[in-house]
């Protein structure tokens, strides 16, 4: 599993690469700290290259969506396959992030 | 402007850093105390006489005042509510605040006569303590204040004497302000009244009673009608709720028909068991252990859509009206749609 954090102008893109299951949770949330310390710019998971994720993979991504509501941001989560397109639908997840 | 008036004017410039220590101090003290009672207001705002006005001030009656501590608005504040109502509440505020002077404070709301109207607003001079001077809070709603800024405008700004006629209309108009700020304290009252008889509907379980709008959605949200149906789901894999926000799924039921939140209830008991049965179809093959506090009502929408023939479009639909509308959610609506259809919904 391997993260890449880019920031573009007013956008922070954080693209996640590999299996976001339980083992690779913890290097992924330090990885992906720098995005809670930007949360003031829009935030953008790229899960182009995301094969799958877990309930900590979720974990992950609602404490980056966490930090960004309490900074008046918003995260962009693009590009999820169909596996992980029903994960955030049978968990609920599905409205609270705007899925491109 | 005579040596007495100079003797005024030096030390009011002498005061003035202990004018200004005062003015934040009162800002101070005002605003902690609105915060802690929770009252909004539309401004909170102090100003130090300028000596351009002071000194038109001692021009006309500067014989009136002994030494400067005499002059009583020498520091000026000034809160500006919504309702009338609150007026009153910030004087009290004040009063506990504040020691008021009550010989040189007056309520110029109450000095009209039957068949007169004018300027309205509540003026306390008050006392600071450790401070010698005195400073002059004024209490006004937002029309009040509308009302006394367009007059002083019009009135004084010109500098030429208004005609009786002119006078009259503006005097008019301060009764039809007062009659708007009355009925803006009543709507404000009564829609308090009405979202306690809401909440006491809900409660009881009155629900046909109760019309189906945001302020009743919010009330039946917070009896957590959901919450059941959400603890079951999450026992199927041993999953934490998340708490998040449900409000946007009126615009579903209002969408679905609902009018009352007994057609609500209705709905949700209806098509409960149907939403569970879908919820283990997808996560009991999963080791998912985190679901969001909205699965419950969006699997009861889910089963609604599909149970009345809505299809795949209503579902998009639906998808539409709780994500916004984007293009994931016909993949989203396809996925759904053919998972309905295989267990038979």
């Amino acid at each position: 599993m391997k993260t890449e954090i880019v920031e573009n102008g007013n956008q922070i893109i954080a693209k996640f690469i590999g299996r976001l299951d339980t083992p690779a949770a913890v290097q992924t949330m330090e990885d992906v700290k720098p995005l809670l310390d930007a949360a003031n710019k829009e935030i953008i998971l790229d899960c182009t290259e995301l094969e799958y994720i877990s309930s900590s993979g979720l974990r992950i991504f609602l404490s980056v969506r966490k930090e960004a509501v309490a900074h008046g941001s918003k995260v962009i989560v693009r590009n999820i396959n169909a596996d992980i397109r029903q994960v955030f639908m049978m968990t609920g997840f599905v409205s609270l992030f705007e899925i491109q | 402007m005579d040596l007495h008036c100079e003797m005024i004017l030096d030390e009011y410039r002498e005061a003035i850093p202990v004018l200004e220590q005062m003015k934040t101090e009162v800002l101070r003290l005002l605003r902690e105390a609105l915060d802690r009672s929770g009252l909004i207001v539309t401004a909170i705002e102090a100003r130090i006489k300028t000596e351009e006005s002071l000194r038109g001030k001692l021009a006309l009656k500067g014989s009136k005042y002994a030494t400067l501590s005499d002059i009583t608005d020498i520091l000026g504040a000034r809160i500006i509510t919504f309702y009338t109502d609150d007026v009153d509440r910030i004087a009290a505020m004040a009063e506990q605040l504040f020691e008021i002077d009550w010989n040189n404070s007056v309520d110029k709301r109450t000095l009209h006569q039957l068949d007169s109207f004018g300027y309205n607003s509540l003026h306390y001079i008050c006392k600071l303590p450790g401070y010698d001077f005195r400073f002059e809070l004024q209490l006004r709603t937002t029309l009040q204040h509308a009302w006394a800024a367009i007059n002083h405008d019009i009135g004084y700004k010109t500098g030429v004497e208004i005609p009786r006629e002119y006078l009259r209309r503006i005097n008019r108009l301060a009764g039809i302000l007062e009659m708007a700020d009355d009925e803006f304290s009543r709507i404000r009252s009564e829609i308090t009244d009405y979202r306690r008889r809401v909440q006491q509907l809900v409660q009881n379980g009155k629900l046909d009673d109760v019309l189906l709008d945001g302020d009743t959605f919010n009330s039946y949200l917070q009896a957590r009608p959901f919450d059941a149906l959400n603890k079951r789901i999450a026992a199927i894999n041993q999953a934490e709720i998340q708490e998040v926000p449900l409000i946007h799924y009126l615009r579903v039921f209002n969408a679905f028909g609902c009018k009352t939140l007994g057609d609500v209830e209705r709905l949700k008991k209806h098509y409960q068991e149907a939403a569970y049965r879908l919820a283990r179809h997808q996560l009991g093959n999963t080791d998912l252990d985190i679901i969001s506090s909205a699965v419950g009502v969006q699997n009861i929408c889910i089963v609604c859509i599909i149970a009345s023939g809505g299809g795949k479009m209503g579902l998009v639909r639906f998808f539409d009206a709780i994500n916004g509308h984007n293009t994931q959610n016909e993949a989203i609506a396809e996925m759904t749609f053919n998972l309905a259809k295989s267990i038979q919904l």
